[in-house]
């Protein structure tokens, strides 16, 4: 995998994680469950230096569909998006696009074959 | 939670009794290790960063001598738990100061929400406050006696 897209990946992970302490639900939770959550902060500069890694380009684009959807970029598996599930046309195979970021036609998301 | 049985949601592939790493990030390297070898996530270095930024909240390390690390990932498929001990313990920052023996790491995927994982982590938290199944989880050796703790009745 390129490294933009282990990048934006891992943007996506950190996130998500960013999503879940920010919801009260999930929080209130684990602290009853005994577990410490201080260090948003920490998360937050986490996240800022990894997306100043990302060429700007990419990181628009993953900021327009993360803001649409719960996960903006996934694998491809079982030649289909996991995202919307719908099939995806067989030039996706092709040798050529292996190590291209490629969009879904139907939904957007961003794809990558793992 | 789903009425499925705790420990069906274990495999013996999954579990490592005896743990060589000493350290915290190694302990988790560990575990990571062999989730990959065993084909259940697709890159390392995502769980990696996801569990090392889950620790930079606070350690997943409760006290009572038990860990449970664990987040969402796009590099895992399914809900999916390790099991892993070490005899001697590992100073994983635990929250009463005492080195953790046992760890349950815990990995759900990135387009579920978290209520995925909560129940799986509250129930083994309930598991770890009975003192005769904690005791007999800092000691069990393979997977049947695993699974004989996890859904026994005492």
């Amino acid at each position: 995998m390129r490294e933009e897209f282990r990048l934006l990946v891992g943007l996506q992970d950190l996130d998500i994680m960013i999503k879940d302490m920010k919801d009260k639900v999930t929080t209130d939770e684990l602290k009853n469950m005994g577990f410490k959550l201080e260090g948003l902060e920490e998360l937050l500069t986490a996240r800022t230096k990894l997306a100043s890694k990302i060429p700007t380009a990419l990181l628009n684009r993953y900021e327009k569909l993360a803001g649409h959807y719960k996960v903006a970029i996934l694998p491809v598996s079982g030649n289909q998006c996991l995202g919307c599930f719908v099939k995806l046309p067989t030039s996706f195979f092709s040798s050529a696009y292996s190590h291209e970021l490629l969009t879904c036609e139907n939904c957007g998301r961003m794809l990558y074959i793992p | 939670m789903e009425s499925r049985k705790l420990a069906s949601f274990f495999e013996e592939d999954l579990c490592i009794f005896s743990l060589r790493s000493r350290k915290k990030s190694s302990v988790l390297q560990e575990m990571v290790r062999r989730l990959a070898t065993a084909g259940r996530i697709s890159d390392e270095h995502f769980i990696m960063e996801m569990l090392k930024n889950r620790e930079s909240l606070g350690s997943t390390g409760l006290g009572m001598s038990v860990a449970f690390p664990h987040g969402r990932s796009l590099a895992i498929k399914k809900l999916t738990v390790l099991f892993a001990r070490s005899a001697g313990g590992v100073d994983f920052e635990a929250q009463d100061g005492e080195n953790t023996k046992i760890f349950f790491l815990i990995l759900a995927p990135s387009d579920k929400g978290a209520e995925i994982y909560l129940a799986l982590l509250s129930e083994l938290i309930g598991i770890i406050q009975k003192p005769q199944k904690l005791e007999k989880l800092l000691t069990v050796k393979d997977y049947a006696s695993l699974v004989a703790v996890l859904d026994g009745d005492e």
